[in-house]
């Protein structure tokens, strides 16, 4: 029995549309991971409600900093995830909720590129078993036909024949890359998830590895989604981004659209951190404080919200000096921290009777954080009642008191996708509501601006 | 070489194997302004079956208050030529004869284990690319800075506990007073590269050896910290050699830098000339590689072929058989690094196709000798070849 | 594009189709195997015959059983062709003359030359096999596989320079020989001597008598025996009075304890292999499940296994030997599967334990992830892309719990629990000779003890070996880039 993979003959009516038209549609999709305790314990929430589209021939790129979920959000797109909620759609079917004869054609459909290449082939397998491997697990063609095929795909990867019988610790890591590039495509797949495929290798390798995937793209077809942290790469390669924080899909746009006028401040701060290999270059940086919460545990309102350089105030907080400000936000952060940590036996002991405790430390913070500054009385008495609070060690309280006093939108409601530049951009910050001012008109200039 | 030595010391001896170039160049490198000098670095490890010769005579020299940024791909032997300065290189490897590290005019490759503990704790100090695998996971942050202090300044208790956070404040931790007493995998990636620093700067360095300290980190957090660094180098007038595989990075750390290849520095410039006027035909394909934020999807152009891993001295140019502008002479004579062309005597490349204002034919004999006055030496110390 | 484009390769063949290509080597190779096999291909013959046949034959239908008669007298007829390594060949019983003269050995050898002699026969047949595989490994290698290089050529390569590792693969090799040849290499056999020593008997020459005497083997034994000070003895490498070659001397039933020991080696080899396979197959199976699913596979074998280790072994299996002693599977290979059977179902634990750990390293590598990418099923991806990591894991701890398997037997022999008498085992030489070890019947006891320790020893180091050859921490670093460096081309 030989299954071929031709067009049309896909298994899978929704794949089989034309180029440029939606070929996955994904909807608030949610991934969490059940944590380990067995008790209690909140998931991971590594994807947690991200929706876009994805059409026939294009290549869609998924950037962020580790911890974003966006090889979660690729490893549940080709089912090596269980979703949480939300739907992926090809036509009419929903790959989360594929089984069976269905479920063996999208994953003969949506293949994987793994990122390091020391990890990915089995060492103990030749390179001519690992490119066979997928072709022996759909019955395809007979085994003279596979053979022909797996070296075939050896020479479109770049490879050569004789490599067949060869092992994979006698390849360097580009060219192993390669193989697992050609393992991939074996099955004439339609949708490839690259997942970091060149952050393991050497730049003038990585470049190889580029114009290759490149190349197949025209020769085959193909629909990729290019996972990545490295903005350069992604730009260079993808039509169009989607950057996440957090679980979420902060914008998404055209490559060049969203490089040269990036709307969302996590885009345009991640932009701006990107050093650029050249010296004169003169980047007006946004340095972020801090680092991105939990995933267990992420903000209530704007998943960007604790470390936002353009977040909006609240009301009647005009007359507040920036810097004071930014004081305010490190105190809650600092807070945030401590209520993070997990105390020891011992301190709770200490605790209990008394002793003093590397949490009782609070006014130090309080004390170099404010003294010194005018501070406005707005401020000054929710910051008070969260230092007291936090003294008696509830720093929870203490961060839900400032959050009510101190907080505003970007806090309280998780913003909407807000329709951005051109068409099918969007960006997911309050500040794109008509009664707040654009980020780009609040922070500094990042991108092609200049 | 060695009878030069004993008798007119420093700057003679390094004189002597330089003699090929211009004489303006010896007065252009002399020692006195540098605060590290790195001569003839050869650094081997033996096994089995070969000697791999991961560094392989590299000379480089860093001043005061100056960022040299040492750039190469993976198995250049970057990483080794800082273990090397540092002190840190175990059996199956060994420094050859005739390398040379000195650190404010002190040789520091004949000092045994002991002294070079003085050198790393006063003189330079090393922060490395993993800092989970450099903190130890048992004791509480402040504790191994307070090591730290205790061996290098004499500290203790109290003392070295209000010094361990004013040191962790420092380098930009909110709420040190608490983050002191916790332990490494309670920090973020971040926290704990910073946490790092302030071990190395414990011992307060004159010199800080960065080796891909940025490497494990996102680029928002790689940002916190190449700014953290800039600020401490500012206000302790630390001298840095930072040692990385992003183009980028270096763009911005960085004064003057070294291109790394197979063991040898092949380009040495100030990083505006290197970037705007690079010159080893391995350098510019490494700028060529790279893909950036502010250019679209064009095919980008590659370097064929892989890093070499050099087992025996180089008779020839190693990176010959992928360069595009190889000719014949390249299999045959071995480049050092001479001045690009006349006057340019702070841009350096080891390649045959410089200086550039030379006949080729004058250029090709410039190298050839200058590897034959190498070549005795070199051959007594690669006796690990025959094995 | 549809498979049938592809032109049909025809540069793959089988195995057969190389070989018949380039038929040198591999007959060269053939020239030696088959005289080697030839000459002992009674025994195995003799062997296959031995197997119950005669109740697969009247199951057949009619027409088949004359057959299978047919195939029966070949089968006995080829089963009796003389065999080198047979004890017939070079013959060590006999007596000897007043004159000196032996009568009835071969060639009238005296029976400690004849019985050497055989000895190092058997062990040169047994080396000859080794160098065999050896070669047969080497003829693969360079002439008829395709791969010219496999990461198990790097094992191979390591294994061979391990000096202390190959000492252990001598030691167990010898062991091995001597379990599998034990009715050939003891100066005397089981049946003559220790089983039925009255259905036999020796010739010896009486010299009060004048003349050639015929005596049962029993009433020769009771001459022979070794008790110690003041007693009778007959120590090691000596005769006793009816001309008997004792290479470890004599029981203190008089029975020869060459014989005793090697018969021993089957039975310790026996129980060692047979509860190895069994709790080995137990412990991958398990170990590779756990890898895979994790959660609560894991968790429930982690239960039954920390169950298990917490009942103390020996004890658990001298109380369950003692409960079944009564029952016919008690009397299996004289209790021998009854303890291959405790010691594997009460030591899986221990191996599991070992190989989790590599199993469940070896589930995060991204291959495994691969492999579910394109659907592979769950057994494949185990048998695969998990075993090849883990099986060699197995081999040495397995090899570490064999040397304490055949100390356990021997400890339960030792207190009259474990193989029954008189079948041979070990463990009950030490108990015999115990009393006896202060006195000039030491041997009994301290021959069988210190082989025990050799012997554990060996497969200890055997051990140490393989962990050595397999483990990839022993790579020296630089080692890969080599490989990578010389692979060159293209990237």
């Amino acid at each position: 029995m030989s299954q071929q993979p031709e067009r049309g003959d896909t298994g899978l009516a929704g794949l089989d549309c034309a180029p440029g038209e939606t070929l996955l549609s994904v909807r608030d999709l949610r991934t969490y991971y059940e944590s380990g305790d067995l008790i209690g314990g909140q998931p991971v929430k590594a994807v947690d409600g991200v929706s876009f589209d994805v059409k026939k021939g294009e290549t869609i790129g998924v950037v962020g900093e580790s911890g974003c979920g966006k090889t979660t959000l690729g490893r549940t797109l080709v089912r090596l995830e269980a979703a949480t909620g939300g739907e992926v759609r090809v036509g009419s079917d929903d790959v989360t909720e594929l089984s069976g004869e269905d479920l063996k054609a999208w994953r003969r459909n949506a293949q994987v590129v793994f990122q390091d290449p020391e990890s990915s082939l089995n060492d103990r397998m030749t390179i001519g078993e690992i490119i066979r491997e997928p072709l022996d697990v759909h019955d395809w063609g007979t085994p003279a036909e596979r053979r022909a095929r797996v070296r075939d795909l050896l020479e479109k990867v770049g490879l050569q024949e004789e490599h067949y019988y060869r092992y994979p610790h006698q390849f360097s890591g580009g060219q192993r890359q390669r193989i697992g590039i050609a393992r991939a495509l074996a099955l004439e797949p339609e949708f490839v998830v690259l997942d970091e495929p060149v952050s393991a290798l050497d730049v003038s390798v990585q470049a190889q590895i580029l114009n290759l995937l490149m190349d197949l793209q025209d020769e085959l077809g193909l629909t990729y989604l290019f996972i990545a942290h490295d903005l350069s790469v992604v730009r260079h390669i993808c039509d169009r981004v989607a950057v996440m924080y957090l679980g979420n899909v902060m914008e998404l746009g055209p490559t060049d659209e969203l490089f040269e006028d990036p709307a969302n401040p996590y885009t345009r701060a991640l932009l701006s951190a990107v050093p650029e290999p050249d010296p004169t270059a003169e980047i007006d940086r946004m340095t972020l404080r801090g680092t991105p919460p939990s995933p267990r545990d992420p903000p209530e309102g704007c998943a960007f919200s604790t470390r936002c350089p353009v977040k909006i105030r609240p009301d009647g907080s005009d007359e507040v000096d920036e810097s004071t400000w930014e004081a305010v936000e490190v105190f809650r952060e600092t807070l945030r921290a401590r209520s993070r940590t997990e105390r020891s036996l011992s301190e709770r002991a200490r605790e209990l009777i008394g002793l003093e405790t590397r949490f009782a430390t609070v006014d130090e913070v309080v004390g170099e954080l404010f003294t010194d500054r005018d501070i406005p009385v707005s401020v000054k008495e929710p910051v008070d009642q969260a230092a007291d609070l936090a003294r008696e060690g509830d720093e929870d309280a203490a961060l839900e008191h400032l959050k009510g006093e101190l907080g505003s939108v970007c806090d309280h409601e998780s913003p909407e996708d807000h329709a951005v530049g051109t068409e099918g951009r969007e960006s997911r910050c309050h500040r794109h509501a008509a009664e707040y001012e654009e980020p780009s008109a609040v922070g500094p200039s990042v991108g092609g601006e200049d | 070489m060695a009878a030069d030595a004993n008798a007119t010391g420093v700057d003679e001896r390094r004189s002597s194997a330089r003699q090929t170039q211009s004489d303006d160049v010896d007065a252009a490198e002399s020692a006195d302004d540098r605060l590290l000098e790195v001569e003839n670095l050869r650094t081997v490890f033996h096994t089995e079956r070969e000697t791999i010769r991961a560094v392989d005579g590299v000379s480089f020299g860093i001043e005061e208050g100056e960022t040299l940024g040492l750039v190469g791909e993976s198995g250049s032997g970057k990483s080794v030529t800082a273990r090397s300065i540092m002190g840190l290189v175990d059996d199956p490897g060994e420094l050859l004869p005739g390398s040379s590290v000195r650190f404010d005019g002190r040789e520091l490759t004949d000092l045994t284990e002991k002294g070079y503990e003085s050198v790393r704790g006063s003189g330079i100090a090393m922060v490395f690319q993993d800092p989970l695998s450099t903190l130890n996971p048992v004791y509480t942050v402040g504790n191994q800075i307070e090591e730290a202090l205790s061996l290098h300044r004499g500290l203790s208790g109290i003392d070295a506990t209000e010094k361990a956070i004013e040191l962790l404040e420092d380098v930009g931790i909110p709420d040190a007073a608490r983050r002191v007493s916790e332990y490494p995998h309670e920090f973020s990636g971040g926290m704990r590269q910073r946490a790092v620093i302030a071990m190395a700067l414990a011992c307060d360095p004159d010199v800080l050896v960065c080796d891909e300290p940025t490497t494990a980190l996102d680029v928002t957090i790689q940002a916190q910290i190449l700014e953290l660094l800039s600020d401490l180098q500012a206000e302790h007038g630390l001298s840095i050699l930072f040692i990385t595989h992003d183009m980028g990075v270096i763009a911005e750390v960085a004064d003057r830098v070294a291109v790394m290849y197979a063991g040898e520095i092949v380009e040495q410039a100030p990083v505006v000339e290197l970037y705007e006027n690079p010159r080893h035909p391995y350098t510019r394909g490494l700028l060529r590689s790279i893909p950036s934020t502010q250019q679209g999807a064009e095919r980008l152009e590659t370097i064929a072929g892989e890093v070499p891993t050099p087992n025996k001295a180089a008779t020839d140019c190693r990176f010959a058989p992928r360069c595009p502008e190889a000719f014949d002479a390249c299999e045959e004579v071995h480049p050092v690094p001479v001045p690009v062309e006349e006057g340019a005597e702070d841009h350096t490349a080891a390649c045959l196709l410089y200086p550039e204002d030379e006949p080729r034919k004058a250029a090709v004999d410039r190298h050839a000798a200058a590897g034959d006055e190498d070549s005795p030496e070199s051959a007594g110390s690669t006796g690990g070849d025959s094995r | 594009m549809s498979a049938v484009d592809y032109p049909v390769d025809e540069d793959e063949q089988t195995l057969l189709e190389r070989i018949q290509d380039e038929p040198g080597p591999a007959l060269k190779l053939l020239a030696v195997v088959v005289p080697l096999f030839a000459v002992e291909f009674g025994a195995v013959a003799s062997l296959v015959m031995s197997l119950p046949w005669s109740a697969v034959g009247s199951a057949l239908p009619g027409f088949l059983q004359g057959l299978a008669g047919a195939l029966a007298g070949v089968g006995d007829a080829l089963a009796n062709l003389p065999t080198l390594l047979s004890r017939s060949v070079i013959d060590n019983s006999g007596y000897q003359l007043p004159s000196g003269e032996w009568v009835g050995t071969t060639l009238g050898l005296s029976p400690a030359v004849a019985w050497l002699l055989r000895v190092l026969l058997v062990y040169a047949y047994g080396f000859a096999w080794m160098a065999v595989g050896w070669w047969v490994y080497l003829v693969y290698r360079d002439n008829y596989r395709y791969a010219d290089w496999a990461p198990v050529d790097d094992m191979v390569n390591r294994f061979r320079n391990h000096s202390w590792g190959l000492l252990g693969l001598a030691i167990i090799f010898a062991f091995v020989v001597l379990a599998l040849f034990a009715p050939a290499l003891g100066p005397t056999t089981v049946e003559a001597n220790i089983s039925d020593p009255y259905l036999h008997t020796v010739e010896y020459f009486d010299e009060e008598a004048g003349s050639v005497q015929e005596i049962y083997v029993g009433d020769a034994n009771r001459d022979s025996q070794s008790r110690g000070q003041g007693g009778d003895n007959v120590g090691p490498l000596s005769y006793d009075q009816f001309g008997r070659f004792h290479p470890f001397g004599t029981l203190p039933s008089g029975k020869d304890l060459f014989t005793f020991m090697a018969a021993g080696a089957r039975v310790s080899l026996f129980i060692g292999v047979l509860s190895l396979l069994i709790a080995g197959g137990i412990a991958v199976t398990f170990a590779l499940a756990t890898a895979y699913y994790k959660g609560l596979v894991d968790l429930g074998v982690v239960i039954a296994s920390d169950s298990i280790q917490s009942l103390p072994q020996l004890l658990f299996i001298m109380l369950a030997s003692f409960v079944l002693s009564g029952t016919w599977l008690a009397n299996l290979y004289s209790g021998g599967v009854v303890l291959a059977l405790l010691f594997g179902f009460t030591g899986w634990p221990g191996l599991w334990r070992a190989v989790r750990g590599p199993a469940l390293q070896v589930s995060e590598r991204e291959w495994i992830d691969a492999a579910k990418s394109f659907g592979q099923r769950p057994s494949v991806t185990m048998r695969k892309h998990m075993l090849p990591y883990v099986v060699g894991y197995l081999l040495i701890y397995a090899s570490l719990t064999l040397g304490g398997v055949i100390i356990g037997v021997a400890g339960l022999s030792f207190l009259g629990l474990g193989i029954n008498a008189p079948t041979p085992e070990w463990g009950r030489a030490v108990s015999a000779g115990q009393p006896y070890v202060p006195t000039q019947s030491w041997h009994i006891s301290l021959i069988p003890g210190i082989m025990v320790v050799i012997v554990v020893t060996g497969f200890n180091a055997l051990g140490d070996g393989i962990r050595d050859a397999i483990d990839p921490q022993s790579d020296v670093g630089t080692g890969q880039q080599d490989e990578s460096a010389a692979a060159g081309g293209g990237a």
